[in-house]
């Protein structure tokens, strides 16, 4: 019998794939200091020497190849805290099999999640037993292209779901939980989305052995 | 939105074959066949274009990428309809709030519960205004849609430009 362990795992290294090709990045300290207030057209090398005082202002500057551009600090708003970890004396419920289904516009992106997510697998010892790409889905309709009449002339679109299944399988409750809670909190803006199906494992003690295996005399004697 | 513009043949060609005959071909077309969604017509050359500009629609997945995100078109999902009423209001407000100052088309991401807005922003305001209306923006957006509102902005020298039409 298990105990269940809950806890969550904070701090795998794994990095998150995000969908865009990253046009805002978050400095930990922006450069606003820099940047003189009267005005905003002063080319890049007197802004360096502006901002001689502030050291880590020089080494953003120095990494960007463009003209001078400056990121602008604001709340993080995805920091969680770590749970703390719990004992509990209930026997742990077991899987024999946890399905994500991972559906997205973007295939690349969705490659991206796969890495992620068997990476995140392995890390923690889980068991994979299939990683497939399903075909995708079209969804097409047909519109007319002009506000009134001109019924010849139409316009298609087209909208189309690509997938990812990946399975695993013989987890335990906890194990699939942190699993489940860290890859879900990780998943991409928007384009992919995951649908969990588990089987679980129950065998109930009557049905362990069949009733003829029993002593038939006894139970005629008992009812006669 | 997730979709790609393909037309139907629009302009039928007539040829006719005989020697003897003066007209060679024969277009007929109705006035508004050329799509024309999203896609600047060429000029004289002196008008600057961002690389989101100068893309037809039909390149999205190709070329091109998303410019919000959310799972309301992929087969399955709800909520198609709400999104897209959401995105359009945001993109209007930001619009308003920053006026004259995007450089580009705002990306709008939804990851849970969080509606994150990516915005190109040329340096023409002092930072400490860009502050306050960032702060702003934020506050009226997350108090309107009742989810945590956030906005990632970098800021540039000059609009970005890929191509003169």
């Amino acid at each position: 019998r298990f105990s269940r362990v809950q806890c969550v795992i904070s701090g795998l290294r794994v990095r998150p794939p995000h969908a865009t090709p990253a046009v805002c990045e978050r400095r930990s300290r922006d450069s606003i200091s820099c940047q003189p207030a009267g005005g905003p057209l002063l080319p890049v090398p007197r802004a360096l020497g502006a901002c001689s005082a502030n050291k880590t202002c020089n080494i953003i500057r120095s990494r960007l190849p463009l003209a001078s551009s400056t990121y602008f600090h604001t709340a993080t708003v995805f920091s969680s805290q770590p749970s703390s970890i719990t004992v509990t004396k209930e026997p742990d419920a077991l899987f024999q099999r946890v399905s994500l289904l991972v559906k997205g516009h973007d295939k690349s992106v969705l490659d991206s999640y796969e890495l992620f997510a068997t990476m995140a697998a392995k890390e923690l010892g889980i068991a994979i037993s299939k990683v497939c790409e399903l075909p995708k889905d079209t969804e097409r309709f047909t519109l007319l292209k002009s506000v009134h009449i001109f019924k010849n002339h139409r316009v298609q679109y087209e909208m189309r779901t690509h997938y990812r299944f990946i399975e695993l399988s013989h987890l335990t409750g906890s194990t699939a939980q942190v699993y489940l809670e860290y890859v879900q909190r990780n998943l991409p803006e928007g384009v992919a989305m995951e649908v969990t199906k588990t089987a679980m494992e129950k065998v109930p003690d009557h049905i362990l052995k069949p009733m003829w295996e029993e002593d038939p005399i006894d139970n005629k004697l008992s009812q006669g | 939105m997730a979709a790609s513009l393909s037309s139907t043949a629009s302009a039928r060609l007539l040829s006719s074959l005989r020697s003897g005959s003066l007209s060679r071909g024969l277009h007929v077309t109705a006035a508004r066949c050329k799509n024309r969604a999203a896609r600047v017509r060429v000029g004289k050359g002196d008008r600057p274009l961002t690389y989101e500009e100068a893309l037809p629609p039909h390149h999205i997945a190709h070329r091109k990428g998303w410019l919000s995100q959310h799972t309301g078109n992929l087969r399955g999902e709800e909520g198609t309809a709400e999104r897209t009423v959401e995105d359009v209001f945001v993109r209007r407000f930001i619009f308003g709030t920053f006026h004259g100052c995007l450089a580009n088309e705002l990306v709008i991401k939804r990851r849970g519960n969080v509606l994150v807005v990516c915005a190109l922003m040329l340096q023409k305001l002092q930072p400490q205004k860009f502050y306050f209306l960032i702060g702003y923006s934020e506050t009226m957006l997350s108090h309107l849609y009742k989810c945590p509102v956030k906005l990632e902005v970098q800021t540039l020298q000059d609009k970005a430009v890929y191509k003169y039409l």
